[in-house]
């Protein structure tokens, strides 16, 4: 399959924006996120940005079923980090 | 010349610092370590001997009902639940005030073992390393052990017993590698002994294989072994069978199967063997070939020393048949340690990665801290040993 027809099928988007309490624990979040690979990127991909205080994550995927199990495998993560910021920093 | 004093200590310290995070498992390990910087680590082979003060090592596990095993799934949300509250116990339990200045490193867990808990870690690991501005070293599993069973029992160079519930080798070191001797073809040891306590659905807590180890202390008919496959193969081994065979047994023992003559009296239907009997033979054969193909991995390196490190290496009938193996062979010694130190916990991955931190070791850019599921033993350069 190439890569155009992959573009095209990955149909299912959505956009979450997280508010955190400063713009360098939403760029530390970022950073935490970035490095782990996709396990099925021709089904499921994500791009992580911070703007400002908030991290911007961008899901696209083949089919609602793989974004909502996808979506909610990375915000779990994001629980991880905030907590980590809660009672660590 | 290994040089253990390349890296120094945080401001002007006189001693390392080094948290340790482990879950691989169905544990979470969170350890703290301190180790001075001593004139005998300037030249020569003593990673061995660091003097290892232990501030903190905690342990949560996650246990299963009887009947059940761990799921990837299931034991992930336990990490992710426990973690960031467990670095905080251990960091006050260290009595570390302020993580930013008081530690020099952080090391996790990267590898071998179950992906999604490992990954559940190394979240809270890169946030600690960022907020902090602490730097990082991913640790593997297997080294860990060794190096923590190293620094415990003093063994300078041990053949190495990792017996766990993921991992069964033999291991020696080559050539600054642990080289594998020996392995399971199949299941671990760990994994074939939890399995069968599944079978006979017994407790869980506070390990599957403690609770056959005390079921097998009760056995009757000792002088009437099972008899079981006997599945060496060269230097490996293979457990898989022996789990098919040794359940089908415990399955007709509790629908009381008659039929079968190992198990009742063809004549009288008497029961001639159980189940007390069956943890004690299976405990018994699976040791005896632990020990045979140790054996040979002794006689190849030419050691008198074996180390058993790894959550099966706290049986205490393994350590009592590797004794007498060793007492037949000139200075043979075993060096075994406790449930503290054997089951994993976060302080071995602290020792390892403390001593991958001092001689230079350490991760520059985040995309090196995937953790992976398949990570072999002698993937890792020992730098600190000669």
């Amino acid at each position: 399959m190439s890569k155009r027809d992959n573009n095209m099928q990955m149909e299912h988007t959505l956009t979450l924006n997280i508010p955190f309490a400063t713009s360098k624990q939403a760029d530390i979040a970022c950073q935490v996120l970035r490095p782990d690979p996709i396990l099925r990127p021709q089904d499921f991909q994500v791009k992580y940005t911070s703007k400002g205080n908030e991290l911007v994550m961008e899901f696209q995927s083949i089919d609602d079923r793989v974004l909502r199990v996808g979506v909610s495998s990375v915000i779990d993560s994001v629980k991880t980090i905030i907590e980590t910021f809660d009672e660590l920093e | 010349m290994v040089n253990l004093n390349g890296v120094k200590p945080k401001n002007g310290r006189n001693y390392y610092i080094a948290l340790g995070l482990e879950g691989s498992a169905n544990k979470l390990g969170i350890g703290v370590i301190k180790q001075p910087l001593l004139d005998s680590t300037l030249t020569g082979d003593n990673s061995h001997d660091c003097h290892t003060e232990i501030l903190a090592n905690i342990r949560d596990t996650y246990v299963t009902p009887p009947g059940e095993g761990f799921l990837p799934r299931d034991t992930a949300r336990h990490h992710k639940n426990w973690c960031v509250r467990l670095i905080k116990k251990a960091l006050a339990e260290a009595k570390i005030e302020n993580p930013s200045i008081d530690i020099d490193v952080i090391c996790f867990t990267q590898g071998p073992g179950m992906g999604a808990p490992l990954h559940s870690v190394v979240i809270a690991a890169r946030t600690c390393s960022l907020i902090w501005d602490v730097p990082l070293i991913g640790v593997n599993h297997c080294v860990g052990h060794i190096e923590m069973g190293r620094e415990i029992t003093k063994a300078v160079n041990p053949v190495v017993l990792y017996v766990s519930g993921g991992n069964t080798q033999v291991i020696a070191y080559s050539e600054n590698r642990y080289r594998i001797f020996g392995e399971t073809l199949d299941i671990a040891i760990g994994n074939c002994l939890d399995r069968f306590a599944r079978t006979l659905k017994i407790p869980n807590i506070p390990f599957p294989g403690y609770n056959i180890e005390q079921m097998a202390k009760k056995a009757q008919h000792k002088d009437n072994l099972v008899l079981l496959p006997y599945t060496v193969k060269g230097m490996d081994l293979s457990m898989s069978g022996i789990l098919a065979f040794i359940d089908g047994l415990a399955k007709d023992l509790f629908k009381k199967n008659k039929k079968n003559k190992f198990l009742f009296d063809s004549k009288t239907g008497e029961q001639l063997i159980t189940v007390e009997d069956l943890c004690f033979a299976l405990q018994e054969n699976l040791f005896a070939m632990l020990v045979e193909i140790t054996e040979r991995a002794m006689a190849h390196v030419n050691s008198n020393q074996v180390l058993i490190v790894g959550g099966v290496g706290s049986n205490l009938r393994l350590q009592e048949m590797m004794g007498q193996m060793c007492a037949d062979r000139a200075n043979g010694k075993v060096h075994a340690t406790d449930e503290r130190f054997c089951i994993d916990n976060g302080v071995m991955i602290a020792q390892a990665g403390l001593l991958q931190y001092r001689m230079g070791d350490v991760i520059t850019d985040l995309a090196d801290t995937v953790v992976t599921q398949k990570f072999r033993t002698d993937e890792v350069y020992v730098s600190w040993r000669e």
